[in-house]
């Protein structure tokens, strides 16, 4: 037992318990504005480089680099309203947290009802790999990751089936719909931008920038903060990493176990959390790597 | 509904979008290249990949449990 930790060893597990909460829930029930303009903010940076490049205002090559940001940008202030942190139902600015779930993953073509719904039975059952929506992500290395990534979005992928199935199995099948109508709309303007001769600008704004946003996000939202995904359990199945790109280019996923701990946790706030909360966790033998 | 499917399958999107792509890639690396032989060429090759990943399910031939030697 640690210095840390050695504070601790006279509590029984239930006033760890009642410490523990007291200390997450310092962090909690704020409004995460910065979520709220980056969510917002982002689109707006990325339905404006559209113009900005047709028109020869920018460069493409500009244009892609800002487009590939955008789009791997654009995951996080959903997940902010997945998890109801901006407003829950019934508070006034309920309607801010479905805007913001709303609009931000439109570069990633992903619908934010799909993402709620799968999103929280991943956290129900994470590294089941029957019933977590995310299992496929799992690989035995980041390489290994890299590879079942491309395999995970061929056209019959077991992957590509995951959040459907996910969907049906909890009874929110008529979700589906969401992801058809967004996968149609997307199409329809690649098809048109493409065959109007504009297919590079298409695949350099939109098409290549998802490609690359996808493997960053499930590289350190999924297969990074669950490796290896063996264990399931409160305290077991989520770890903490120590990020060689650091904490900001990682997207915060190093401290994603406060986050599965305590979904309501603003991400901005995670690594303070993290910090008070260390000796419990490592009381509770959590997996914190070097961080 | 079977416009539907048509439009999310592989075949669709290598005739909407992969085909002018390629065909606009082989244009501007090579500007002698009449149009029609562009998107002739560009046609022919998204085409085969696309009844590729229409039949095998995959646009790499290898599908992801064949893959997996886990």
């Amino acid at each position: 037992m640690n210095k840390a930790t050695a504070g601790l060893d006279s509590l029984s597990e239930s006033e760890l318990d009642v410490l523990e909460r007291k200390i997450a829930g310092k962090y909690m029930h704020m409004v995460p504005w910065g979520a709220v303009v980056w969510g917002i903010g982002n689109l707006i940076a990325w339905l404006a480089v559209w113009p900005l490049v047709l028109m020869d205002i920018i460069p493409l090559w500009l244009g892609f680099v800002i487009a590939t940001l955008n789009v791997a940008l654009s995951y996080l202030p959903s997940h902010e309203a997945q998890h109801n942190i901006i407003a829950s139902k019934g508070q006034p600015l309920r309607w801010l947290n479905e805007v913001v779930g709303h609009l931000s993953t439109i570069p990633l073509v992903l619908p934010y009802r799909v993402l709620r719904y799968t999103h929280y039975e991943h956290h129900s059952h994470t590294n089941d790999p029957q019933l977590d929506p995310d299992f496929n992500i799992h690989a035995n290395s980041g390489w290994h990751f890299l590879w079942k990534s491309i395999m995970n979005r061929q056209p019959e992928s077991a992957r590509s089936k995951a959040y459907p199935e996910t969907l049906q199995r909890t009874g929110n099948e008529h979700m589906i719909l969401d992801a058809i109508i967004y996968q149609s709309m997307y199409l329809v303007i690649m098809f048109t931008l493409a065959w109007t001769g504009y297919a590079i600008e298409a695949a350099l704004l939109w098409w290549v920038p998802k490609q690359i946003a996808t493997t960053y996000i499930e590289y350190y939202l999924s297969w990074a903060p669950h490796h290896p995904g063996k264990e399931q359990g409160r305290y077991t199945d989520t770890r903490g990493f120590k990020s060689r790109l650091g904490n900001l280019l990682s997207m915060g996923m190093q401290y994603h176990i406060i986050h599965h701990l305590y979904p309501r946790i603003p991400l901005s706030l995670t690594p303070a959390a993290y910090r008070e909360l260390k000796p419990i966790l490592q009381r509770r033998a959590c997996n914190l790597g070097e961080l | 509904m079977k416009l539907i499917e048509l439009l999310l399958s592989p075949i669709a999107f290598s005739i909407g979008f992969l085909a002018p792509l390629l065909a606009q890639v082989l244009l501007a690396i090579n500007t002698e290249l009449s149009t029609p032989v562009a998107y002739g060429t560009g046609l022919a090759i998204s085409i085969s990949l696309g009844i590729v990943a229409q039949n095998r399910g995959s646009w790499l031939w290898v599908k992801d449990h064949e893959s997996d030697h886990e």
